[in-house]
């Protein structure tokens, strides 16, 4: 296996979070947590790797109490996994990251990955307790296993995003949701770019509360989905914005519908960028900045947007939050992937530091490797 | 409190901004939880983050703890000067700076009352979703330091998910700006460890809330039970058939007896054991049928009286009862202490037979009023503090409630924080190691612990933590309070 051109000498693969704990407490090198692997393009390039900690083992759901609409697994579950679990009780988890149904939810919580689902918030705003191990195999837990919790610091929301690089993340309780009773999804082709924007600013002021708005250029598309009470979804695919084709699609085609927003935005490439501002930036971050192709969560002001070059990323930089996405390793080596402003820079290396003094937890992933 | 620092405190503020007299320093010696009580040495008033930000240099300089305050309403203590110091009370910084329509935020200083944005954003269909019960009266910046709940964080979350970005002091007085308006944690959520962080970690000055579009239908309906297993039944049922009501609120027949009694008297049937107050919200297509399903599922629970509001006063009035209770509780004794905890919901039957054991053996009355939904209960403890053993049987109570809570999976608090009150109990829930890891983080933070000192973390380790201020335990507070209430001749340990 080959990590940003690093090769570790060797993979552990623990079938228990003791084994984990024991073998970190004697391990001294550098160490890789890894689940399905879906996004290692994610992040500042990696600087050292000897030992790979493949998590997949870890896949067992230890409690599923519907009735409580709580679930907790361990951190190599997959979201396949978990939704077919959840759909027995009719319940899932509302969110529909890139990296798709074979990711692990401890490789989401840790990239806190994202998809079109955006209405709910990510993935950090349904977990509500985590088991770690750190870099000196000491076991933690944060959070708990009840849906509503203020008992000390929400320290899972602070290794969510992290990319494995203040603790493993091993275990997670998450909040459900009970299924929507009725789902569709509708699509319109806009025959420019200004018509496109136009529905996303009526969208922005209308009724109408969709659960994914993306805007999918170039072809100047404009993607709803509606998740409700049947009434409440037929009334608002009634009030669509006027002067659009709309298609309405449901059941197995709306579902193929977006697997295929999915493919689209695996194929972007080589640099994807998510920059993250007002909605009402939207349009104009896609005017200014020109990327070949993009996918807009346009309610939540965040572009996907693809480049070819670093200075794009740099340009864009200059005035608006963007965080890589996905970067060949040559840019990775010459820009920082989160773009950190000097506050959070300051406080995540602090936090860094704290919790892995000696730099062996995927190191230079994230602050640590943070060009400046 | 030292001569110089007074002085250089009136520089920084203003003269009429810092207040050191003992009489009116009486006012800030507790929060919402007066069982504890400790006077600080000094209040600040500050206008803006540049003078938050030099107070805290001049108390880092002097060594002095500081911490701050909102309107004063938390209910854990957070507010609490336990090691005396300088109070940063941010009541004036109390302007909404900015309410943008399109992009649904609303920028405001730390000092707004909670139910002020809702007012503010309302003319424009606009509304901030947290509403806890004191909402009339707590600060935005006390919500976003215990991450506050309320009876509609079933449906919409706590605080912390409705906060886009801050500015914040840190410990050692630098302004900082986390977040921002689309809401994206950039790498690690700094932001979200901030929130519900009890104010130890950073003094924020500017809030970006995210805020909803107004539903456009609202349904509230109270079904009243003679028994509390029946209601509990129906709580479960509810969340079984995938409703997801906005608000599903437990009262008691304390509760009732004290509502129906008082001034918020909302028209609750007296004769019932317990009564449950829904309520279901979003498009108007659709909710008649969600609110007739759960008028089924609260008469298959054999609810004895099921009342749909028909109108928006008949929906206040619903509400203005369970907002109201906690004051209602006046009726019934001189005193009371608001708990809060947390279990999984399918664990309440046993969990309120269990309260209500302890109720009788302690001799001290309990009435129940909280969030089921989620399964937040806030036992709400009544005594009279003229009896002295009544303080340290409350102590003892909420002792064992709290244990009662974690052995069935639950937790110390789902809305109002640890602060000093429980930082005791967190061994119940918390390792070693768990405490440790926090503690890092607390050190990233708040290295020297100047900052809200002897909070969240049990006393022994608090100890250590500051090491150069004298501690006072739960214990010997409780005492000072007696003291206060009874004169130091009538407490005898």
């Amino acid at each position: 296996m080959t990590i940003d051109g690093l090769s570790p000498a060797k993979t552990v693969r623990p079938n228990s979070t003791e084994e984990l704990a024991e073998y970190l407490s004697a391990f001294k090198g550098a160490v890789v947590p890894m689940g399905a692997g879906t996004q290692m393009f994610f992040g500042n390039p990696l600087q050292r790797a000897d030992c790979v900690v493949d998590l997949k083992s870890l896949s067992r759901i230890t409690e599923y109490v519907p009735a409580d609409l709580t679930i907790h697994v361990e951190a190599g579950v997959t979201l396949a996994k978990l939704e077919h679990t959840l759909l027995e009780n009719n319940q899932f988890l509302p969110l529909d990251p890139w990296n798709g149904p074979h990711a692990t939810v401890g490789g989401i919580a840790a990239a806190n990955a994202q998809g079109p689902f955006r209405a709910a918030g990510t993935i950090r705003d349904w977990i509500i307790g985590m088991k770690v191990v750190e870099i000196d195999g000491r076991v933690s837990k944060a959070g708990g296993r009840v849906v509503k919790n203020v008992t000390g610091y929400d320290l899972q929301k602070l290794y969510t995003g992290s990319l494995g690089t203040l603790a493993i993340i091993v275990e997670i309780s998450l909040k459900l949701r009970a299924k929507f009773a009725r789902t569709a999804t509708s699509i319109a082709r806009f025959a420019d770019f200004d018509a496109a924007a136009a529905c996303v600013a009526t969208l922005r002021k209308s009724p109408l509360q969709p659960v994914s708005c993306e805007w999918v250029g170039p072809g100047n598309e404009v993607w709803l989905r509606f998740g409700e009470h049947p009434r409440a979804v037929d009334w608002q695919l009634q009030n669509l914005p006027a002067g659009a084709d709309w298609t309405i699609l449901e059941g197995s085609d709306e579902k193929a519908a977006w697997e295929r927003l999915r493919t689209t935005y695996n194929a972007l490439g080589p640099i994807i960028v998510r920059a993250a501002g007002l909605p009402t930036a939207v349009r104009e971050i896609i005017d200014t900045y020109r990327p070949q192709a993009w996918i807009a969560h346009a309610l939540n002001g965040i572009v996907l947007l693809q480049f070819s070059s670093p200075d794009e990323i740099r340009r864009i930089r200059e005035k608006h939050r963007a965080v890589i996405e996905k970067a060949p390793v040559e840019v990775r080596k010459q820009i920082g992937a989160f773009g950190l402003n000097d506050d959070e820079y300051s406080l995540m290396k602090r936090m860094k530091d704290a919790f892995d003094p000696e730099g062996r937890l995927n190191p230079g992933r994230h602050v640590d490797g943070e060009l400046r | 409190m030292n001569k110089e620092v007074i002085a250089r405190l009136r520089q920084i503020c203003g003269a009429t901004a810092v207040v050191e007299d003992e009489t009116e320093l009486l006012v800030y010696e507790c929060d919402g939880l007066p069982l504890f009580k400790n006077r600080p040495d000094v209040v600040v008033f500050p206008r803006n983050a540049e003078q938050v930000s030099q107070v805290v240099c001049v108390a880092n300089e002097y060594r002095i703890p500081f911490l701050p305050r909102g309107a004063g309403t938390g209910l854990s203590g957070g507010a609490l000067a336990v090691t005396g110091g300088i109070i940063i009370e941010l009541q004036r910084m109390n302007r909404i700076l900015s309410i943008d329509v399109e992009n649904r935020i609303a920028i405001v200083q730390p000092g707004v009352v909670n139910l002020h944005i809702s007012q503010a954003a309302a003319p424009l269909g606009l509304y901030y979703a947290p509403d806890p019960s004191s909402q009339m009266s707590c600060s935005i910046g006390g919500n976003v330091a215990e991450n506050s709940g309320g009876p509609h964080c079933l449906k919409y979350g706590m605080t912390t998910n409705h906060i886009l970005a801050v500015e914040a002091v840190t410990a050692k007085g630098e302004i900082i700006r986390l977040g921002n308006p689309a809401g994206e944690p950039i790498g690690m959520d700094l932001l979200g460890v901030i929130v519900g962080s009890e104010g130890t970690f950073a003094i924020v000055t500017e809030i970006t809330v995210r805020l909803l579009p107004k539903p456009q239908a609202v349904k509230t309906l109270l079904a009243a039970y003679r028994s509390v297993e029946e209601c509990s039944q129906t709580v479960s049922d509810v969340i079984a058939a995938g409703i997801v009501p906005a608000a599903l609120e437990f009262v008691d027949a304390k509760t009732i007896e004290a509502v129906e009694a008082s001034v918020y008297k909302a028209g609750y049937p007296r004769d019932a054991v317990a009564a449950l107050l829904i309520e279901v919200d979003g498009f108007r297509d659709g909710l008649e049928e969600t609110s007739a399903a759960i008028v089924e599922i609260c008469r298959r629970n054999r609810a004895y009286e099921v009342r749909v509001a028909k109108d928006d006063d008949e929906r206040a009035r619903l509400w203005l009862g369970r907002k109201g209770a906690f004051g209602a509780m006046g009726r019934l004794a001189p005193d009371m202490i608001t708990m809060d905890a947390v279990i999984p919901r399918t664990r309440l039957p046993e969990v309120l037979v269990a309260i209500d054991r302890m109720s009788e053996r302690y001799g001290l009355g309990v009435a129940n009023v909280f969030h089921a939904g989620d399964g937040n209960l806030h036992p709400l403890i009544l005594f009279d503090s003229r009896y002295p053993d009544q303080v340290e049987k409350i102590l003892a109570m909420s002792e064992e409630i709290m244990k009662l809570c974690v052995d069935v999976g639950g937790s110390l608090s789902g809305e109002h924080g640890i602060g000093y009150e429980k930082k005791d109990f967190m061994d119940l829930v918390f390792t070693e190691t768990d405490l440790q890891s926090m503690l890092r983080v607390k050190q990233v933070f708040n290295p020297d612990g100047l900052l809200n000192p002897e909070k969240i973390f049990p006393s022994r380790r608090g100890c250590t933590e500051i090491g150069k201020h004298n501690t006072t335990s739960t214990a010997e507070i409780g005492k000072r309070v007696e003291s206060v209430l009874l004169g130091p001749e009538k407490v005898q340990r």
